[in-house]
């Protein structure tokens, strides 16, 4: 008896979970087929788009860190409440008050932080690759998930920028003060833009819940739509761009694989999706479970650092808003330490006419670089063999702007960091600071 | 339609686009009621204009108020006010008195300066007067209107109205 119900188990266990652990190779397309998890698969993948060398899976990475912000962010919005009498102590109490408390901020904390970091890395291998343009893939355009990703990645600051600022703590209030200072610097419409983001005239209420709603609803369901595009363009496009590479090299024509597309039908050319693969039998393995196995390895990888990282480092909380007092100096988080030392030394003077450093440094430099980011792909005229490739040599130059661009965003952010203190003066970092009396 | 006169646009023709027109124009006026609906019409804000205290509370030289986060300094009998914000990015400067008066040249003359503002925030300096000399502000520091209200004889400072550089109030 006991026996049997054991072995009803075993079976029913087996049953939920073959499509992870398939014995066959028909299984082993049926998994991807029948399961709502891995249905976004291809049902085979070639060795080298999974292999760790060619994405590094920092896109999933990210995503993993944007799952594990919204099951933590969905706990801390029971215990938070968006009022600016309480936040601040709702906060305190989930640092101090909450079991667990601390630890479910700091995951929330660490993997925001990770978040940004990564995001920027993948942007920064996909750049290295060449992986932003089609090779051969029918109906391919890499181009336009390129300026998706680019979008997801300004959500994703802008993400991070409205978290800091729920706390309504000393860094919460000046980060609005002067990034809603820097939309007012915008031509044209930045006064509205301030009125509308801030739901009036001074930081308070309106300005709290408003950024409180675009941090809990509107932008997390914007990233995760744009997130639903990218998966979904990269299978149109074949895959990881190293596919088509292979395709570039070995001149052979696009196969037709199993899957199907209506697009193909619309445009009367064919009805199954082509991929560049050339040997599906020699090259490529059945995503259950090897890709699977690798997605649940990766999983626990980002979930053990965010975890350790949330116990070991104290998220901090600063004293309560105070309008009447600036902390000095008052630091933004560090992926926005090179925009704030941006906006500090970009005010000039043209004859008797001052061009402020809100407008150059906040919104023409930072908005010159999106535009060259989003505009990139379509000026690289580097050949097809360049296409997912890791530091062609055909594309050295432009490695090199991109490399030197990413590399004086560092030092910008560097010096910001550890060179600024007091009054925004410059200090080496072995420097001690002057002591500075707290109040006025 | 109609570029050469003579061509007709048919009954059925006209109706289908007048039927889209119809939905998209309600979709996008509605999303423009959305929107506006966020526009708030009514502030529940602190005034810009309140008391700051009388006269003979003040001492010689700058105060700060910090619930209106203005300057208020008094020069014998005479007042002005002036803004804490920095006209950068808007955190509150903070007033620095130097150690050694310094001396600048304006205009061939020889000015003594005691006290100046600092910002925390992106290093904005200005001198004790607001005129900003060094780091990242564009202008001066907004000075403001000031009066004495007639009830209680109190400084009221008006922030929502800007006066010029020589307003004074004379007590």
């Amino acid at each position: 008896m006991a026996r049997s119900i054991a072995e009803r188990f075993k079976a029913m266990w087996r049953q939920s979970t073959w499509t992870w652990q398939p014995r066959s190779e028909r299984e082993a397309g049926d998994a991807v087929v029948r399961n709502l998890l891995l249905h976004w698969f291809p049902s085979k993948v070639h060795r080298m788009s999974i292999a760790w060398s060619t994405s590094m899976y920092l896109g999933v990475i990210s995503a993993y860190l944007f799952l594990i912000l919204i099951l933590t962010g969905l706990g801390l919005m029971f215990l938070y409440v968006p009022s600016v009498e309480r936040a601040y102590a709702s906060v305190k109490d989930i640092e101090f008050a909450v079991s667990f408390g601390t630890v479910l901020r700091g995951q929330h904390r660490m993997a925001a932080h990770l978040m940004v970091a990564v995001v920027f890395v993948h942007m920064a291998r996909v750049f290295f690759t060449g992986a932003y343009r089609s090779a051969t893939a029918a109906n391919g355009n890499r181009e336009l998930n390129w300026i998706v990703g680019v979008f997801m990645l300004l959500t994703t600051l802008f993400l991070s920028f409205t978290g800091y600022l729920l706390p309504w703590d000393q860094l919460a209030y000046w980060a609005i003060t002067v990034g809603t200072n820097i939309a007012r610097a915008a031509p044209l419409l930045g006064e509205q833009m301030r009125y509308l983001l801030l739901g009036g005239n001074t930081i308070d209420q309106n300005a709290l819940l408003r950024f409180y709603v675009l941090h809990c609803i509107f932008l997390p369901a914007a990233l995760l739509l744009m997130f639903s595009y990218h998966m979904w363009r990269i299978r149109k496009d074949g895959g990881m761009a190293v596919v088509d590479r292979l395709a570039v090299l070995e001149q052979a024509a696009p196969v037709k694989t199993k899957s199907y597309t209506l697009m193909g039908i619309a445009k009367g050319t064919t009805v199954q999706v082509e991929t560049s693969v050339v040997d599906e039998e020699k090259d490529c393995l059945s995503s259950s479970p090897h890709l699977l196995r690798r997605l649940v390895a990766v999983f626990a990888a980002t979930l053990a650092v965010v975890t350790a990282l949330a116990i070991f480092v104290p998220a901090p909380l600063e004293t309560p808003a105070d309008p009447g007092l600036t902390p000095n100096p008052a630091k933004a988080p560090w992926y926005f330490l090179w925009l704030q030392e941006l906006v500090a030394d970009t005010t000039f003077k043209v004859g008797g006419f001052t061009v402020d450093g809100a407008l150059v440094g906040g919104i023409v430099l930072p908005g010159l670089l999106v535009a060259l980011l989003l505009v990139w792909p379509y000026l690289d005229r580097s050949p097809k063999e360049a296409v997912g490739c890791w530091f062609h040599s055909t594309r050295s130059v432009q490695n090199i702007v991109f490399a030197v661009s990413v590399i004086l965003l560092l030092v910008f952010l560097i010096i910001g960091t550890f060179m600024r203190g007091p009054y925004w003066n410059f200090y080496w970092p072995w420097e001690s600071w002057p002591g500075i009396p707290a109040k006025i | 339609m109609g570029t050469g006169g003579t061509e007709t646009v048919s009954r059925r023709g006209f109706l289908g686009k007048a039927a889209v027109a119809a939905v998209a124009g309600g979709i996008l006026a509605q999303g423009m009621y959305y929107l506006r609906a966020l526009v708030p019409n009514v502030l529940y804000e602190r005034p810009l204009r309140s008391k700051v205290g009388p006269p003979d509370q003040f001492a010689d030289g700058t105060t700060f108020v910090e619930e209106q986060q203005v300057f208020v300094v008094k020069e014998g009998r005479s007042f002005y006010a002036m803004s804490a914000v920095c006209t950068h990015l808007g955190c509150t400067v903070k007033a620095v008195t130097l150690n050694q008066p310094k001396f600048i040249d304006e205009a061939g003359k020889r000015v003594e300066i005691r006290s100046e503002f600092h910002c925390p925030c992106h290093g904005s300096r200005f001198y004790g007067d607001g005129r900003n000399y060094a780091g990242p502000a564009p202008r001066p520091l907004d000075r403001f209107k000031i009066t004495r209200s007639p009830d209680d004889g109190q400084l009221i400072v008006d922030q929502g109205e800007r006066v010029g550089a020589d307003y004074r109030l004379t007590v």
